[in-house]
Parts: C-alpha cells; structure tokens; sequence
C-alpha cells in the first residue's frame, strides 16, 4: 500500500519498558515500541506470545506494573477503558463482543455514544435538540452502514447474523466512534478467503480515507505481509523483532519462534 | 393482506425512527386511545374501573419502572416493592404535612424519594450482577418494610397509610370519596405519559447504553459507556416509576393499607410480570400486568358465570392452580415473553394470506 497518498507521521502511541505480570506469570518483559499516525502495524507472534495482553494494555483493561504510556505526547496513568475511548482509542475483540440483544443500527449507535451530548431528560422527550441530535448521528451510522455494506441487516438482531458479518459489524461499531487509533484483535480469525479479502479492503480504506492509525492482531501471514506498514514480532512476552514486512519475515529469531528450533541445533551453534 | 407496509416508504431517518412506523399501527393505536379515553370511562362498570382497569394501570407504571431495570440493564431487582412503599409512604407523608401541595406533584415528588432510595441500593450493582445483585436488593426490600413498619414517624404512629382525599380541578380523585372515572383518568394519564417517557429513553442513546451494559458489560466500557453512572440512572429511574406506581396504588385503588402491603410478594407479582410479558419490552409491561392482573380475577367468575355449582373454597384453589398452570404454559411455549407472542403474529400477519 505505498500507492496511496498517505503520510505516516508522527509517534501516536509509545510504549515504554511494558512489564505485565499475573501473579507468577510473566505475560509482558520490557516491551518498547511506538505506534506512529496514519500507520497499520501488524502485532503478530505464537499463540501465547502476549499480544492480547498488549492490546489490553494500550486499551486500558490491564494495568502493567512497570514501564510508560506515551499517548498524543502525554503520559498515561492508570486509566479505565472508557477513558482510552473518551481518548479516541477504538477496539474489536477475537472473540465478538456485539450486543447481541439489539440491531445492527443499534450496535452502531452505541459506538456514537461519547459524541451525543444531550442528557437523559432530553431525551426522554424524543424532541427538539434530541431528536436533531439523535438524527445527525443516525445519518454518521448509516454512512459507517454503507461503507461497509451492510444496509441489509440494519434492523436485524446481530445474534441471529453470521460469523462474518458479526465481525463486520463490530468492525462499524469502532468505526462509528470515529477513533485515532483503532485496535483489531484478529479480525480475520474464522473467516473464509472472500470475507478476510472483503475486511482486508475495509482496513485498507479505513486507513486510506479518514487516516486511521491501526493496530491489529493477525495469524494470517499473508494478510500481515501484505496491509501492513510495519510488523511487531512477540514471543513469549518478548519483542523479538520490529521492522517492516519484509525485513521481518527473513529475521531468524522470527523463523525460529514460528518454525521451532530443535535444541540440539541451537547446542550445535 | 390488511396489515401490511408495502408501498409505505420512508423518506426520512425521522420517519423511519417513529415509535409506530407502520400505518396499520398507528391507526390501531389511534382507534385504541378512543377506547381508553372515552369509551371505557363511558360504559365501563365501576367494578371494570377499579378492580381490573385502575389495577393494570398502576401495576403497568411499576412493571414498565423494573422493565427498565431488569428487561434493558439487566440487573436483577427483588426491591421493587420496597421502591413502591417508600412513594407510597412519602406521598402520604407529604399530603399530611403540607395540605396545599398539588396531588400530582406530591405523587412526581415521591417518585423522586424512591429514585433517591434505589440510587442508595443500586450502589452494589458496580461489583455484583445476577444472582448475588438480587439477593443485595431483597435486603432493600426487608430493610425498607422493616423501616415502614416499626418507626412510626413514617405512619403518623397508627397502623395504616391512607390515600389522603385531594381534587384537582375542583373533582376529588383521591381517597374513598373519588368516582372510579375520576381516578381511572389520572391513572391512566400517568401511565400514558411515563409509558411514552420510557418509550423514548429505550430508543435514544440512554436505552441504548443500558442494552449495552445488559448485553456485554465489558464491550460496553470499551466504548466509553461508565458502568457505574448508566447502572445507577437506570435504578433511578426505575425506582422513580415504581415510586409513582405506589403512590397511585395507595391512592387511587387501596385509599388505606398498612405498609406491609408492598411486601416481597409485590416484588415478585411485579417480577412475574415482566418476565411473563417479556423483558426489554415496553409493551410487554402492559400485557403481563393484564395478564396478572386479570386472570385470577375471570378465574374467580368462571364457575358462577358457567353455572357450576362449586364451593368458593375449591374455586379459590382452583384458581391458583390453573394460574400456575397457565404461568407455566406460557413460559413453555415463548420463554420470551407475550410481547415476544405478539411479534411472531405481527409478522405472520405480514405474509398472511400469501406467505411464500
């Protein structure tokens, strides 16, 4: 994707020294990188390599014990999820998490919820400023419905939708919130080759038409070769590697967490 | 083919996002507030009025309240009744204690005692859900019963609240002397107006955030939902509706009841009713309160009706085990509820006669 006209810029999230432990566990050993505007970084690693435990660190859920969050050039503190989000950090999870009681629209709605500002006694009159308000995000979430194609099931429950489609739209419901950096946590996971080409366009345009940094999860090696700018190796709790796809992919230790290597090879050395 | 929105096409997100898009809907609706407004009050017997009309009001105002609660946020409430005694209560305390206080603003003003007393017992709901939430907002109900019973500052030192008989507009609507017209029409404003309230929350972002925090509480936070903040709204204004449903059941139905009135059995009257009439469903509010409400008493008048000569004893028995029964049946057959009932006909009568 050097095609397109975008610019990667500046640093937009940076992580410094993240130690992440639970009880005796180490999840995360001084992990550093940086996030940089407009970019699609790929985190990839083994299963068990901690890269959910990232994600839930940038996200807010998990706090780590040592080490610095640099976000829009401010340090963090401790802070709750729904600060990241007031802070314009969006995510989807591996496993969906829509809700599955309400419709589409409404899933899509609720990503507008930090943007609506009249309070509940406006709106328990359905009148007026809330109405106009209520109108204004409808049409954001319809423009967030057609860009990802999905108008059909707007009024439909999302628990009775479809594997893929669930993911898609999770994918709207973080799109709707308009977010500087957006977090997908494998958003191919499950999918058949149409429906990962089909997310593949949408991260892609994401990117290219509102400047979207992402930062996503993937086990789909191709995938990561090809949308990403830059490539976060992590295994067990460590960053073995960091660099742009094609750097990363002849990076030894990289071949070694993911093909194994034989102790007797490594005493041979 | 009579119920049917072909050709009726929206041009407007505001169109589309009208309470009763449908047509057939609305005038169905229309033709159902003519009933209510007119011809009931009209031809209605005052023992229709007050046993079964002013009855399903007030218990709708307080199943739509833990609709609210337990139907859209999810949190289980044992303490609806405990809400409902302390409107009753403060409504009666208020009608002692300043005579000149408008009736309608005293039954609004209890209503806001009773949010201030659920927002205290909703404080748990941050670390507890299900179960264990139940079991913390039964102590509500225990500790408030005991309140209203054994300090007597609460009852005026006797045994029973009492409706307090106050007119508006120059009618008396409160208390024995009110005609059952005249408290079924501030009943059912009441009703009408909250029910259009709640309406309203459960479409905006307000409904919508409670469904969020409901459906997956994690997800919620993640996009900027407090859990806290949207729990506790949601018990205020449940307990705000319940509040007010107190007040017009000691008001409008009971004019004198002890305090022991709201006990654990209303919380479960009120529960059973919106689990029966489906929960995160306005209507269904309304038809599990009819349900409850009116069944045992057609079951009381069958045998007479039939002419069957039994005794009022066993028909008295028989009436809680064909109401039980019946609970069951329809648990049975839609887990989800009447109002769940009423959307598979809706959409059948879509496709009716020529389904394909």
């Amino acid at each position: 994707m050097t095609t397109s006209t975008r610019r990667i810029g500046d640093t937009l999230l940076k992580l410094e020294d993240i130690s992440l432990s639970f009880g005796g566990v180490k999840a995360l050993t001084n992990i550093s990188f940086e996030i940089k505007e407009h970019e699609i970084l790929a985190i990839i690693g083994p299963n068990g390599a901690g890269k959910s435990s990232m994600l839930n660190v940038i996200n807010g859920f998990y706090h780590p014990q040592e080490g610095r969050i640099t976000f829009r050039g401010q340090v963090r503190r401790q802070m709750r999820p729904y600060d990241a989000a007031r802070q314009g950090i969006a995510r989807t999870f591996q496993n969906i998490a829509l809700f599955k009681g309400m419709s589409t629209l409404d899933n899509i709605m609720t990503g507008r919820l930090l943007k609506m500002k009249r309070n509940f006694l406006w709106q328990a009159l359905y009148w007026g400023p809330a109405l106009k308000e209520e109108l204004e995000h409808r049409k954001v979430v319809e423009r967030v419905i057609d860009f990802l194609e999905i108008q059909a099931i707007r009024k439909t429950p999302v628990g009775r939708l479809p594997y893929g489609l669930q993911k898609r739209v999770e994918l709207g419901r973080a799109l709707a919130a308009e977010p500087d950096l957006l977090l997908l946590d494998e958003p191919m996971a499950g999918m058949n080759v149409e429906e990962k080409e089909d997310m593949c366009r949408f991260i892609l345009d994401v990117n290219d038409e509102f400047g979207t940094t992402i930062a996503l999860i993937e086990h789909d090696m191709s995938v990561v070769m090809d949308i990403s700018d830059r490539v976060v190796v992590l295994d067990y709790g460590r960053k073995i590697a960091d660099g742009p796809p094609e750097e990363v992919r002849r990076n030894k230790d990289v071949i070694d967490a993911y093909l194994g290597v034989s102790h007797e090879e490594m005493a041979a050395e | 083919m009579i119920y049917r929105e072909a050709g009726q096409f929206k041009t407007s997100y505001a169109a589309d996002q009208a309470i009763f898009p449908i047509l057939q809907d609305r005038i169905a609706v229309a033709i159902m507030m003519v009933v209510a407004l007119v011809v009931i009050p009209m031809f209605g017997s005052d023992y229709f009025l007050e046993i079964i009309m002013i009855n399903v009001l007030f218990f709708s105002l307080a199943a739509i309240g833990l609709n609210l609660l337990t139907g859209y946020t999810g949190q289980i409430s044992l303490g609806t009744g405990g809400f409902m005694a302390v409107g009753a209560v403060s409504s009666y305390k208020m009608a002692i204690l300043f005579p000149d206080l408008n009736i309608i603003l005293i039954f609004l003003l209890s209503g806001l005692f009773a949010a201030a007393v659920g927002i205290l017992f909703g404080l748990p709901s941050l670390r507890i859900k299900g179960f264990y939430l139940a079991v913390a907002t039964l102590a509500a109900q225990f500790f408030l019963d005991w309140l209203f019973l054994r300090v007597d500052w609460f009852t005026n030192a006797s045994t029973a609240i009492e409706g307090v008989p106050r007119s508006l507009f120059g009618v008396t609507i409160t208390g024995p002397a009110a005609t059952p017209v005249a408290k079924y029409y501030v009943a059912l404003g009441f009703v009408l107006v909250f029910a259009l309230i709640a309406k309203n929350l459960v479409r905006s972002q307000v409904g919508r955030a409670w469904m969020a925090i409901r459906d997956m509480d994690i997800a919620a936070e993640i996009i900027g939902i407090r859990p806290l903040r949207t729990k506790l709204l949601a018990f205020a204004i449940s307990s705000f509706y319940c509040g007010i449903a107190g007040s017009l059941m000691l008001f409008l139905f009971y004019d004198s009841a002890e305090p022991d009135l709201f006990d654990i059995n209303l919380s479960f009257k009120v529960l059973f009713m919106i689990i029966i009439g489906g929960l995160g469903s306005i209507l269904g509010s309304f038809l599990g309160a009819a349900f409850i409400v009116t069944i045992p008493v057609i079951l009381t008048n069958a045998p007479d009706l039939l002419g069957l000569p039994i005794s009022s004893e066993l028909a008295k028995h028989l009436e809680f085990m064909i109401f039980g029964a019946l609970i069951i049946f329809f648990l049975i057959v839609e887990p989800h509820g009447l109002a769940r009932l009423w959307q598979i006909a809706k959409e059948k009568l879509r496709q009716w006669p020529f389904p394909y």
